[in-house]
Protein backbone atom coordinates (compact mmCIF):
# COMPACT_ATOMS: atom_id res chain seq x y z
CA UNK A 1 0.00 0.00 0.00
CA UNK A 2 2.99 2.35 1.00
CA UNK A 3 4.90 1.16 -1.95
CA UNK A 4 1.47 2.82 -4.31
CA UNK A 5 1.06 5.72 -2.51
CA UNK A 6 4.81 6.95 -2.78
CA UNK A 7 5.13 5.83 -6.33
CA UNK A 8 1.65 7.63 -7.05
CA UNK A 9 3.08 10.99 -5.53
CA UNK A 10 6.82 10.19 -6.56
CA UNK A 11 7.28 7.55 -9.57
CA UNK A 12 5.38 6.36 -12.57
CA UNK A 13 2.40 6.31 -10.55
CA UNK A 14 2.21 9.95 -11.32
CA UNK A 15 2.08 9.74 -15.04
CA UNK A 16 0.11 7.12 -15.23
CA UNK A 17 -2.98 9.07 -13.44
CA UNK A 18 -2.49 12.16 -15.36
CA UNK A 19 -2.66 10.24 -18.18
CA UNK A 20 -5.20 7.36 -17.56
CA UNK A 21 -7.78 9.36 -16.38
CA UNK A 22 -7.83 11.48 -19.87
CA UNK A 23 -7.18 8.57 -21.77
CA UNK A 24 -9.89 6.73 -20.25
CA UNK A 25 -12.26 9.84 -20.50
CA UNK A 26 -11.76 10.21 -24.00
CA UNK A 27 -11.81 6.53 -24.68
CA UNK A 28 -15.65 6.90 -23.30
CA UNK A 29 -16.56 9.38 -25.45
CA UNK A 30 -14.61 9.35 -28.33
CA UNK A 31 -13.38 5.75 -28.56
CA UNK A 32 -16.76 3.73 -27.47
CA UNK A 33 -18.66 6.06 -30.02
CA UNK A 34 -16.53 5.11 -32.80
CA UNK A 35 -16.84 1.93 -32.41
CA UNK A 36 -20.69 1.70 -31.52
CA UNK A 37 -20.64 3.65 -35.08
CA UNK A 38 -19.84 0.44 -36.79
CA UNK A 39 -22.18 -1.73 -34.91
CA UNK A 40 -25.26 0.48 -35.30
CA UNK A 41 -24.37 0.51 -39.23
CA UNK A 42 -24.77 -3.21 -39.46
CA UNK A 43 -28.07 -2.89 -37.40
CA UNK A 44 -31.75 -1.69 -37.79
CA UNK A 45 -32.16 0.51 -35.49
CA UNK A 46 -35.91 2.54 -35.12
CA UNK A 47 -37.90 4.14 -32.31
CA UNK A 48 -39.04 0.89 -30.78
CA UNK A 49 -35.69 -0.49 -30.10
CA UNK A 50 -33.61 2.56 -29.99
CA UNK A 51 -33.61 1.90 -25.93
CA UNK A 52 -32.44 -1.23 -25.64
CA UNK A 53 -29.26 -3.00 -26.35
CA UNK A 54 -30.36 -6.53 -28.95
CA UNK A 55 -31.22 -4.94 -32.37
CA UNK A 56 -31.95 -7.01 -35.30
CA UNK A 57 -28.16 -7.50 -37.20
CA UNK A 58 -28.79 -6.70 -40.83
CA UNK A 59 -25.40 -7.16 -42.27
CA UNK A 60 -24.58 -5.02 -45.39
CA UNK A 61 -28.82 -4.01 -46.05
CA UNK A 62 -27.90 -0.23 -44.52
CA UNK A 63 -24.77 0.28 -46.89
CA UNK A 64 -26.64 -1.12 -49.65
CA UNK A 65 -29.86 0.99 -49.18
CA UNK A 66 -27.82 4.19 -48.77
CA UNK A 67 -25.70 3.38 -52.02
CA UNK A 68 -28.85 3.24 -53.81
CA UNK A 69 -31.19 6.53 -52.72
CA UNK A 70 -30.94 8.18 -55.77
CA UNK A 71 -29.28 11.44 -54.29
CA UNK A 72 -26.25 9.50 -53.33
CA UNK A 73 -23.82 10.56 -56.34
CA UNK A 74 -25.23 14.09 -55.95
CA UNK A 75 -23.97 14.04 -52.52
CA UNK A 76 -20.71 12.19 -53.46
CA UNK A 77 -20.18 14.68 -56.09
CA UNK A 78 -21.08 17.93 -53.74
CA UNK A 79 -18.96 16.72 -51.08
CA UNK A 80 -15.79 16.35 -53.45
CA UNK A 81 -16.82 20.02 -54.76
CA UNK A 82 -17.12 21.19 -51.21
CA UNK A 83 -13.62 19.37 -50.43
CA UNK A 84 -11.67 19.99 -53.28
CA UNK A 85 -13.17 23.70 -54.09
CA UNK A 86 -12.30 24.73 -50.24
CA UNK A 87 -8.90 23.30 -50.12
CA UNK A 88 -7.72 24.64 -53.42
CA UNK A 89 -9.40 28.37 -52.33
CA UNK A 90 -8.00 28.43 -49.02
CA UNK A 91 -4.47 26.85 -50.27
CA UNK A 92 -3.84 29.07 -52.87
CA UNK A 93 -5.12 32.30 -50.80
CA UNK A 94 -3.81 31.08 -47.64
CA UNK A 95 -0.40 30.49 -49.48
CA UNK A 96 -0.25 34.61 -51.21
CA UNK A 97 -1.03 36.09 -48.51
CA UNK A 98 1.53 33.97 -46.27
CA UNK A 99 4.13 35.10 -48.78
CA UNK A 100 3.18 38.60 -48.70
CA UNK A 101 3.46 38.76 -45.58
CA UNK A 102 7.12 38.00 -45.34
CA UNK A 103 8.10 41.35 -46.65
CA UNK A 104 9.34 43.23 -44.07
CA UNK A 105 6.54 46.56 -43.31
CA UNK A 106 5.39 47.66 -40.38
CA UNK A 107 2.69 46.29 -37.84
CA UNK A 108 3.30 42.93 -40.61
CA UNK A 109 2.37 40.37 -37.62
CA UNK A 110 -0.57 42.43 -36.11
CA UNK A 111 -2.46 42.97 -39.53
CA UNK A 112 -1.64 39.55 -40.26
CA UNK A 113 -3.29 38.12 -36.81
CA UNK A 114 -6.55 40.08 -37.38
CA UNK A 115 -7.09 37.66 -40.28
CA UNK A 116 -7.80 34.94 -37.25
CA UNK A 117 -10.65 36.70 -36.26
CA UNK A 118 -12.61 34.48 -38.73
CA UNK A 119 -11.43 31.34 -36.83
CA UNK A 120 -12.74 32.18 -33.21
CA UNK A 121 -16.09 33.56 -34.54
CA UNK A 122 -19.41 31.25 -34.07
CA UNK A 123 -19.62 29.11 -37.27
CA UNK A 124 -23.58 29.63 -37.33
CA UNK A 125 -22.48 33.45 -37.23
CA UNK A 126 -20.37 33.11 -40.42
CA UNK A 127 -22.74 30.98 -42.09
CA UNK A 128 -25.38 34.18 -41.17
CA UNK A 129 -23.18 36.64 -42.50
CA UNK A 130 -22.65 35.00 -45.97
CA UNK A 131 -25.99 33.81 -45.90
CA UNK A 132 -26.99 37.52 -46.06
CA UNK A 133 -23.81 38.24 -48.32
CA UNK A 134 -24.94 35.83 -50.58
CA UNK A 135 -28.81 36.79 -50.66
CA UNK A 136 -29.95 36.85 -54.04
CA UNK A 137 -32.06 40.09 -54.37
CA UNK A 138 -30.70 42.15 -51.59
CA UNK A 139 -26.96 40.37 -50.89
CA UNK A 140 -24.28 42.94 -51.37
CA UNK A 141 -22.06 40.70 -53.37
CA UNK A 142 -24.55 40.92 -56.30
CA UNK A 143 -24.35 44.65 -55.95
CA UNK A 144 -20.75 44.76 -56.20
CA UNK A 145 -20.47 42.31 -58.84
CA UNK A 146 -23.31 44.42 -60.76
CA UNK A 147 -21.50 47.63 -60.43
CA UNK A 148 -18.01 45.95 -61.39
CA UNK A 149 -19.81 44.20 -64.32
CA UNK A 150 -19.11 40.76 -63.98
CA UNK A 151 -22.55 39.87 -64.55
CA UNK A 152 -25.84 41.44 -65.69
CA UNK A 153 -28.43 39.07 -63.98
CA UNK A 154 -28.73 39.07 -60.55
CA UNK A 155 -27.28 35.62 -59.36
CA UNK A 156 -29.68 33.17 -56.96
CA UNK A 157 -26.10 32.09 -55.24
CA UNK A 158 -28.24 30.36 -52.46
CA UNK A 159 -31.27 28.78 -54.44
CA UNK A 160 -30.22 28.37 -57.60
CA UNK A 161 -29.04 24.23 -58.07
CA UNK A 162 -26.22 25.00 -59.85
CA UNK A 163 -24.87 27.52 -57.44
CA UNK A 164 -25.62 26.53 -53.91
CA UNK A 165 -22.94 24.21 -53.53
CA UNK A 166 -20.35 27.29 -54.69
CA UNK A 167 -21.87 29.08 -51.81
CA UNK A 168 -21.43 27.24 -48.97
CA UNK A 169 -18.04 26.39 -50.37
CA UNK A 170 -17.14 30.47 -50.79
CA UNK A 171 -18.02 30.97 -47.12
CA UNK A 172 -15.83 28.20 -45.80
CA UNK A 173 -12.78 29.29 -47.89
CA UNK A 174 -13.28 32.52 -45.77
CA UNK A 175 -13.39 30.73 -42.88
CA UNK A 176 -10.25 28.66 -43.49
CA UNK A 177 -8.18 30.64 -45.38
CA UNK A 178 -6.35 32.76 -42.61
CA UNK A 179 -5.74 29.15 -40.42
CA UNK A 180 -4.16 28.12 -43.84
CA UNK A 181 -1.59 31.39 -44.09
CA UNK A 182 -1.29 30.97 -40.07
CA UNK A 183 0.35 27.40 -41.15
CA UNK A 184 2.13 28.45 -43.83
CA UNK A 185 3.41 31.27 -42.51
CA UNK A 186 5.53 29.51 -39.56
CA UNK A 187 6.58 27.09 -42.61
CA UNK A 188 7.90 30.18 -44.27
CA UNK A 189 9.64 31.48 -40.92
CA UNK A 190 11.43 28.25 -40.67
CA UNK A 191 13.32 28.27 -43.80
CA UNK A 192 17.04 30.11 -43.22
CA UNK A 193 17.34 33.10 -44.30
CA UNK A 194 20.66 32.95 -45.83
CA UNK A 195 19.54 30.24 -48.41
CA UNK A 196 17.36 32.89 -50.24
CA UNK A 197 21.00 35.32 -49.89
CA UNK A 198 23.17 32.42 -51.33
CA UNK A 199 21.00 31.92 -54.00
CA UNK A 200 21.02 35.41 -54.61
CA UNK A 201 23.97 35.72 -54.93
CA UNK A 202 24.20 32.78 -57.88
CA UNK A 203 21.92 35.14 -59.85
CA UNK A 204 18.70 33.06 -58.98
CA UNK A 205 15.73 35.63 -59.49
CA UNK A 206 12.53 35.62 -57.24
CA UNK A 207 10.28 32.67 -59.07
CA UNK A 208 13.67 30.51 -59.33
CA UNK A 209 14.03 31.00 -55.79
CA UNK A 210 10.53 30.27 -55.07
CA UNK A 211 10.47 26.57 -57.18
CA UNK A 212 13.99 25.42 -55.87
CA UNK A 213 13.92 26.55 -52.29
CA UNK A 214 10.61 27.44 -51.07
CA UNK A 215 8.30 25.08 -52.37
CA UNK A 216 10.92 21.91 -51.24
CA UNK A 217 11.79 23.49 -47.76
CA UNK A 218 7.79 23.44 -47.83
CA UNK A 219 6.88 19.83 -48.58
CA UNK A 220 6.06 18.77 -44.88
CA UNK A 221 4.39 22.07 -44.32
CA UNK A 222 2.43 22.00 -47.35
CA UNK A 223 1.52 18.50 -46.82
CA UNK A 224 -0.02 18.61 -43.53
CA UNK A 225 -1.64 22.06 -44.37
CA UNK A 226 -3.66 20.04 -47.24
CA UNK A 227 -4.17 17.15 -44.90
CA UNK A 228 -6.00 19.34 -42.16
CA UNK A 229 -7.61 21.22 -44.78
CA UNK A 230 -9.50 17.96 -45.55
CA UNK A 231 -9.90 16.74 -42.25
CA UNK A 232 -11.19 20.35 -41.42
CA UNK A 233 -13.12 20.37 -44.48
CA UNK A 234 -14.97 17.12 -43.38
CA UNK A 235 -15.70 18.55 -40.49
CA UNK A 236 -17.36 21.78 -41.49
CA UNK A 237 -20.90 21.52 -40.36
CA UNK A 238 -22.57 24.57 -39.34
CA UNK A 239 -21.98 26.38 -42.47
CA UNK A 240 -24.94 24.18 -44.09
CA UNK A 241 -27.84 24.45 -42.10
CA UNK A 242 -27.11 28.48 -41.63
CA UNK A 243 -26.78 28.72 -45.25
CA UNK A 244 -28.50 26.52 -47.20
CA UNK A 245 -29.67 23.82 -45.43
CA UNK A 246 -28.63 21.62 -48.15
CA UNK A 247 -30.99 22.57 -50.51
CA UNK A 248 -32.71 23.29 -52.85
CA UNK A 249 -33.14 19.46 -53.33
CA UNK A 250 -30.02 18.54 -52.42
CA UNK A 251 -28.12 20.24 -54.21
CA UNK A 252 -25.78 21.27 -51.67
CA UNK A 253 -26.17 19.07 -49.35
CA UNK A 254 -22.76 17.18 -48.42
CA UNK A 255 -21.74 14.08 -47.06
CA UNK A 256 -21.24 15.10 -43.02
CA UNK A 257 -24.55 17.06 -43.18
CA UNK A 258 -26.54 13.93 -44.80
CA UNK A 259 -25.55 11.96 -42.08
CA UNK A 260 -26.81 13.86 -39.72
CA UNK A 261 -30.06 14.44 -41.61
CA UNK A 262 -30.52 11.01 -41.44
CA UNK A 263 -30.16 10.45 -37.66
CA UNK A 264 -31.41 13.51 -36.60
CA UNK A 265 -34.62 15.15 -39.28
CA UNK A 266 -35.62 11.60 -40.65
CA UNK A 267 -34.57 9.68 -37.24
CA UNK A 268 -33.23 6.45 -38.90
CA UNK A 269 -29.99 6.14 -37.08
CA UNK A 270 -28.84 3.38 -38.48
CA UNK A 271 -28.59 5.14 -42.14
CA UNK A 272 -26.63 8.31 -39.92
CA UNK A 273 -24.44 5.89 -38.88
CA UNK A 274 -24.10 3.98 -42.08
CA UNK A 275 -22.82 7.35 -43.76
CA UNK A 276 -20.78 8.47 -40.66
CA UNK A 277 -18.56 5.12 -41.21
CA UNK A 278 -18.26 5.99 -44.89
CA UNK A 279 -16.94 9.46 -44.26
CA UNK A 280 -14.70 8.76 -41.56
CA UNK A 281 -12.75 6.16 -43.60
CA UNK A 282 -11.70 9.31 -45.69
CA UNK A 283 -10.96 11.10 -42.67
CA UNK A 284 -8.78 8.08 -41.33
CA UNK A 285 -6.75 8.16 -44.59
CA UNK A 286 -6.69 11.82 -44.81
CA UNK A 287 -5.09 11.86 -40.75
CA UNK A 288 -2.85 9.30 -41.78
CA UNK A 289 -1.11 11.57 -44.12
CA UNK A 290 -1.13 14.36 -41.79
CA UNK A 291 0.68 12.16 -38.85
CA UNK A 292 3.01 10.91 -41.41
CA UNK A 293 3.89 14.17 -42.83
CA UNK A 294 4.48 15.78 -39.42
CA UNK A 295 6.09 12.80 -37.53
CA UNK A 296 9.35 14.83 -37.28
CA UNK A 297 7.83 16.86 -34.90
CA UNK A 298 5.53 14.59 -33.11
CA UNK A 299 8.90 12.78 -32.28
CA UNK A 300 10.33 15.91 -30.98
CA UNK B 1 10.62 63.80 -57.39
CA UNK B 2 9.77 62.35 -54.10
CA UNK B 3 9.96 58.29 -53.50
CA UNK B 4 7.40 56.69 -51.47
CA UNK B 5 9.13 54.25 -49.23
CA UNK B 6 8.17 50.56 -50.12
CA UNK B 7 7.53 49.23 -46.33
CA UNK B 8 4.58 52.23 -46.78
CA UNK B 9 3.19 50.84 -49.99
CA UNK B 10 3.13 47.49 -48.42
CA UNK B 11 1.45 48.76 -45.34
CA UNK B 12 -1.22 50.26 -47.25
CA UNK B 13 -1.86 47.00 -48.93
CA UNK B 14 -2.29 44.95 -46.36
CA UNK B 15 -4.29 47.64 -44.22
CA UNK B 16 -6.56 47.39 -47.96
CA UNK B 17 -6.44 43.48 -47.89
CA UNK B 18 -7.28 42.77 -44.18
CA UNK B 19 -10.11 45.28 -44.58
CA UNK B 20 -11.29 43.34 -47.87
CA UNK B 21 -11.23 40.36 -45.79
CA UNK B 22 -13.20 41.72 -42.89
CA UNK B 23 -15.64 42.77 -44.22
CA UNK B 24 -18.52 40.49 -43.82
CA UNK B 25 -17.58 41.52 -39.88
CA UNK B 26 -18.24 45.28 -40.98
CA UNK B 27 -21.42 44.74 -43.18
CA UNK B 28 -22.90 43.05 -40.16
CA UNK B 29 -22.60 45.76 -38.20
CA UNK B 30 -23.94 47.64 -40.92
CA UNK B 31 -26.51 45.98 -41.39
CA UNK B 32 -28.09 45.61 -38.22
CA UNK B 33 -27.85 49.40 -37.89
CA UNK B 34 -30.31 49.63 -40.71
CA UNK B 35 -33.65 50.07 -40.67
CA UNK B 36 -36.55 47.58 -42.02
CA UNK B 37 -37.01 49.32 -45.30
CA UNK B 38 -33.13 50.47 -45.95
CA UNK B 39 -31.88 46.33 -45.87
CA UNK B 40 -33.26 45.79 -49.26
CA UNK B 41 -32.27 48.84 -50.99
CA UNK B 42 -30.88 48.49 -54.84
CA UNK B 43 -28.15 49.02 -54.50
CA UNK B 44 -27.54 48.75 -50.71
CA UNK B 45 -25.48 51.43 -48.73
CA UNK B 46 -22.29 51.22 -48.05
CA UNK B 47 -23.20 53.25 -44.46
CA UNK B 48 -26.33 52.93 -42.49
CA UNK B 49 -27.98 56.43 -43.72
CA UNK B 50 -29.63 56.43 -40.16
CA UNK B 51 -28.61 53.85 -37.76
CA UNK B 52 -30.99 52.98 -35.20
CA UNK B 53 -29.19 51.59 -31.83
CA UNK B 54 -32.54 50.33 -30.61
CA UNK B 55 -32.21 47.28 -32.17
CA UNK B 56 -29.88 45.42 -30.10
CA UNK B 57 -32.50 46.05 -27.29
CA UNK B 58 -35.22 45.14 -29.08
CA UNK B 59 -33.41 41.70 -30.84
CA UNK B 60 -32.31 40.81 -27.16
CA UNK B 61 -35.57 40.91 -25.63
CA UNK B 62 -37.87 39.19 -28.57
CA UNK B 63 -35.02 36.83 -29.41
CA UNK B 64 -34.55 35.82 -25.42
CA UNK B 65 -31.40 36.28 -25.68
CA UNK B 66 -30.65 36.44 -21.80
CA UNK B 67 -31.36 32.78 -21.41
CA UNK B 68 -29.48 31.85 -24.89
CA UNK B 69 -26.23 33.65 -23.67
CA UNK B 70 -26.54 32.06 -20.50
CA UNK B 71 -26.89 28.42 -21.62
CA UNK B 72 -23.78 29.22 -24.39
CA UNK B 73 -21.96 30.70 -20.92
CA UNK B 74 -22.54 27.34 -18.75
CA UNK B 75 -21.99 25.36 -21.65
CA UNK B 76 -18.50 27.03 -22.22
CA UNK B 77 -17.77 26.99 -18.90
CA UNK B 78 -18.14 23.72 -18.27
CA UNK B 79 -16.33 22.94 -21.20
CA UNK B 80 -13.46 24.72 -20.67
CA UNK B 81 -13.11 23.20 -17.32
CA UNK B 82 -13.47 19.76 -18.29
CA UNK B 83 -10.77 20.33 -21.63
CA UNK B 84 -8.37 22.18 -18.86
CA UNK B 85 -8.61 19.84 -15.84
CA UNK B 86 -8.09 16.50 -17.88
CA UNK B 87 -5.69 17.69 -20.79
CA UNK B 88 -3.38 19.61 -18.69
CA UNK B 89 -1.73 16.66 -16.85
CA UNK B 90 -1.58 14.83 -19.78
CA UNK B 91 -0.38 17.12 -22.05
CA UNK B 92 2.43 17.72 -19.69
CA UNK B 93 3.31 13.27 -19.16
CA UNK B 94 3.24 13.54 -22.73
CA UNK B 95 6.03 16.39 -23.20
CA UNK B 96 7.85 14.90 -20.46
CA UNK B 97 9.32 11.64 -22.32
CA UNK B 98 9.84 9.55 -25.12
CA UNK B 99 9.38 6.44 -25.97
CA UNK B 100 7.31 4.54 -27.64
CA UNK B 101 4.21 4.13 -25.38
CA UNK B 102 4.22 8.02 -25.20
CA UNK B 103 4.13 8.04 -29.30
CA UNK B 104 1.20 5.78 -29.31
CA UNK B 105 -0.85 8.15 -27.01
CA UNK B 106 0.05 10.98 -29.34
CA UNK B 107 -0.81 9.31 -32.38
CA UNK B 108 -4.00 8.40 -30.63
CA UNK B 109 -4.59 11.66 -29.51
CA UNK B 110 -4.31 13.21 -33.01
CA UNK B 111 -6.26 10.14 -34.76
CA UNK B 112 -9.62 11.34 -31.83
CA UNK B 113 -8.56 14.98 -33.10
CA UNK B 114 -10.13 14.52 -36.85
CA UNK B 115 -13.31 12.64 -36.05
CA UNK B 116 -15.72 15.07 -37.58
CA UNK B 117 -18.86 16.00 -34.54
CA UNK B 118 -21.37 15.23 -36.87
CA UNK B 119 -20.26 11.46 -37.96
CA UNK B 120 -19.57 11.31 -33.74
CA UNK B 121 -23.00 12.74 -32.72
CA UNK B 122 -25.16 10.00 -33.77
CA UNK B 123 -23.77 7.26 -31.51
CA UNK B 124 -23.42 9.89 -28.82
CA UNK B 125 -26.75 10.59 -29.04
CA UNK B 126 -27.98 6.89 -29.05
CA UNK B 127 -25.45 6.22 -26.73
CA UNK B 128 -26.38 9.16 -24.32
CA UNK B 129 -30.55 8.12 -24.25
CA UNK B 130 -29.22 4.06 -23.33
CA UNK B 131 -27.71 5.75 -20.23
CA UNK B 132 -30.29 8.55 -19.90
CA UNK B 133 -28.39 11.13 -20.17
CA UNK B 134 -30.48 13.42 -22.44
CA UNK B 135 -32.88 14.43 -19.17
CA UNK B 136 -29.37 16.47 -18.25
CA UNK B 137 -29.10 17.47 -21.96
CA UNK B 138 -26.25 20.34 -21.12
CA UNK B 139 -23.92 17.96 -19.35
CA UNK B 140 -24.43 15.61 -22.03
CA UNK B 141 -23.45 18.85 -24.69
CA UNK B 142 -20.71 19.24 -22.33
CA UNK B 143 -19.29 16.00 -21.95
CA UNK B 144 -19.54 15.51 -25.76
CA UNK B 145 -17.80 18.78 -26.65
CA UNK B 146 -15.38 18.53 -24.50
CA UNK B 147 -14.27 14.83 -25.71
CA UNK B 148 -13.59 17.16 -28.92
CA UNK B 149 -11.68 19.70 -27.59
CA UNK B 150 -9.63 17.99 -25.55
CA UNK B 151 -7.31 16.13 -28.04
CA UNK B 152 -6.26 19.88 -29.62
CA UNK B 153 -6.03 21.18 -26.48
CA UNK B 154 -3.44 18.27 -25.68
CA UNK B 155 -1.26 18.63 -28.59
CA UNK B 156 -0.94 22.52 -28.28
CA UNK B 157 -0.63 22.61 -24.28
CA UNK B 158 2.30 20.05 -24.94
CA UNK B 159 4.12 22.33 -27.17
CA UNK B 160 4.15 24.72 -24.54
CA UNK B 161 5.23 22.39 -21.81
CA UNK B 162 8.08 21.62 -23.88
CA UNK B 163 9.68 24.60 -23.57
CA UNK B 164 9.91 24.25 -20.02
CA UNK B 165 13.24 23.67 -19.18
CA UNK B 166 13.61 20.48 -17.43
CA UNK B 167 16.27 21.95 -15.48
CA UNK B 168 14.44 23.60 -12.88
CA UNK B 169 11.40 20.13 -12.29
CA UNK B 170 14.51 18.62 -11.09
CA UNK B 171 15.85 20.92 -9.01
CA UNK B 172 12.49 21.22 -7.36
CA UNK B 173 12.72 17.12 -6.72
CA UNK B 174 16.49 17.48 -5.05
CA UNK B 175 14.99 19.73 -3.33
CA UNK B 176 12.88 17.26 -1.72
CA UNK B 177 9.49 18.27 -3.62
CA UNK B 178 6.91 15.29 -4.83
CA UNK B 179 6.24 15.15 -8.12
CA UNK B 180 2.70 16.76 -7.58
CA UNK B 181 4.76 20.03 -5.64
CA UNK B 182 6.86 20.08 -9.08
CA UNK B 183 4.39 19.78 -11.12
CA UNK B 184 1.75 22.33 -9.28
CA UNK B 185 4.41 25.42 -7.97
CA UNK B 186 7.15 24.99 -10.86
CA UNK B 187 6.00 23.81 -14.07
CA UNK B 188 2.48 25.13 -14.33
CA UNK B 189 3.64 28.38 -13.11
CA UNK B 190 5.95 28.48 -16.16
CA UNK B 191 3.33 27.41 -18.56
CA UNK B 192 0.85 29.54 -17.22
CA UNK B 193 0.39 31.99 -20.61
CA UNK B 194 0.16 28.92 -22.76
CA UNK B 195 -2.38 27.40 -20.44
CA UNK B 196 -4.32 30.75 -20.56
CA UNK B 197 -4.27 30.89 -24.12
CA UNK B 198 -5.41 27.90 -25.51
CA UNK B 199 -8.54 27.46 -22.21
CA UNK B 200 -9.52 31.24 -23.37
CA UNK B 201 -9.61 29.31 -26.84
CA UNK B 202 -11.19 25.98 -25.96
CA UNK B 203 -13.68 28.13 -24.03
CA UNK B 204 -14.51 30.77 -27.35
CA UNK B 205 -14.52 27.85 -29.68
CA UNK B 206 -17.32 26.03 -27.17
CA UNK B 207 -19.24 29.48 -26.65
CA UNK B 208 -20.21 29.06 -30.58
CA UNK B 209 -20.59 24.95 -30.49
CA UNK B 210 -23.94 23.84 -32.51
CA UNK B 211 -23.96 20.37 -33.92
CA UNK B 212 -24.11 18.74 -30.28
CA UNK B 213 -26.41 21.71 -28.98
CA UNK B 214 -29.22 21.65 -31.69
CA UNK B 215 -29.29 17.46 -31.52
CA UNK B 216 -28.84 16.42 -28.10
CA UNK B 217 -30.64 19.97 -26.25
CA UNK B 218 -34.86 19.91 -27.17
CA UNK B 219 -35.98 22.12 -24.41
CA UNK B 220 -35.66 25.28 -25.87
CA UNK B 221 -34.78 26.98 -22.53
CA UNK B 222 -31.77 25.31 -22.20
CA UNK B 223 -30.51 25.92 -25.63
CA UNK B 224 -27.03 27.95 -26.71
CA UNK B 225 -26.77 31.09 -28.63
CA UNK B 226 -25.98 29.28 -31.34
CA UNK B 227 -29.36 26.92 -31.60
CA UNK B 228 -31.46 30.05 -30.98
CA UNK B 229 -29.68 31.70 -33.83
CA UNK B 230 -30.46 29.04 -36.32
CA UNK B 231 -34.65 28.99 -35.20
CA UNK B 232 -34.89 32.03 -37.16
CA UNK B 233 -31.72 31.75 -39.50
CA UNK B 234 -32.08 29.75 -43.24
CA UNK B 235 -32.56 29.68 -47.05
CA UNK B 236 -35.60 31.74 -46.99
CA UNK B 237 -34.70 34.34 -44.00
CA UNK B 238 -35.72 37.84 -44.70
CA UNK B 239 -35.59 39.69 -40.90
CA UNK B 240 -31.85 40.20 -42.18
CA UNK B 241 -31.44 43.31 -39.62
CA UNK B 242 -32.42 41.28 -36.99
CA UNK B 243 -30.54 38.23 -37.71
CA UNK B 244 -27.32 40.49 -37.96
CA UNK B 245 -28.48 42.00 -34.58
CA UNK B 246 -28.38 38.60 -32.54
CA UNK B 247 -25.14 37.86 -34.54
CA UNK B 248 -23.45 41.30 -33.20
CA UNK B 249 -24.59 40.52 -29.66
CA UNK B 250 -23.46 36.76 -29.85
CA UNK B 251 -20.06 37.83 -32.08
CA UNK B 252 -18.90 41.18 -30.14
CA UNK B 253 -17.62 39.72 -26.67
CA UNK B 254 -15.69 37.07 -28.96
CA UNK B 255 -14.16 39.49 -31.78
CA UNK B 256 -13.19 42.26 -28.69
CA UNK B 257 -11.30 39.19 -26.40
CA UNK B 258 -9.97 38.25 -29.95
CA UNK B 259 -8.39 41.52 -30.52
CA UNK B 260 -6.79 42.43 -26.96
CA UNK B 261 -5.24 38.87 -27.36
CA UNK B 262 -4.33 38.97 -30.73
CA UNK B 263 -0.67 38.92 -30.13
CA UNK B 264 -0.52 35.86 -27.36
CA UNK B 265 -3.45 33.87 -29.41
CA UNK B 266 -1.71 33.46 -32.39
CA UNK B 267 1.59 32.63 -30.86
CA UNK B 268 -0.08 30.06 -28.33
CA UNK B 269 -1.85 28.39 -31.88
CA UNK B 270 1.44 28.83 -34.11
CA UNK B 271 4.18 27.27 -31.77
CA UNK B 272 2.31 24.13 -31.55
CA UNK B 273 -0.04 24.07 -34.33
CA UNK B 274 1.94 21.34 -36.61
CA UNK B 275 2.83 19.41 -33.57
Amino acid sequence: MGRILSSITDGKGFDIIMVGVTMAFLFALAGVPLVYNVVMSFQQVDMFNLNTFSRPFVGFDNYVAVVNQPEFWLIIRNTAIFVFGSITGQFALGFALALFFMIKFPFAATIRGLFLVSWVMPGLVVGALWGWILAGDFGVLNAILKAVGLTERTLFWKSDPNLAIWAVTMANIWLGLAFNMMLLSVGLAGIPRDLYEAAELDGANSWQRFTTITLPMMRATIGAVLALGLIYTLQQFDLFPAITEGGPANSSNVAQYWAWQWSFVLFDFAKGATVSVMMLVFVLVASIIYVWSTRHEVRG
Amino acid sequence: MTRIPTPKIFLVLALGLAALYLFPLYWMYATSLKGASEIFANPPTFWPRDPDFSIFAATWERRNMGTFLWNSLVIATGVTSLTVLLGTGCAYVLARYRSGWIDVGLFLILMLQVLPASTMVTPLYVGFNQLGLLSFPRTAVVLAAAAKAIPFYIVLVRATFMSVPRELEEAALVDGNSRWGAFFFIVLPLARNGILVLAILTFMQAFGEYIYSKSIITTQSLQPASVGLSGFLGPNSTDWNGIMAYAAIYVTPIVLVFVILQRRIVAGLTSGALK
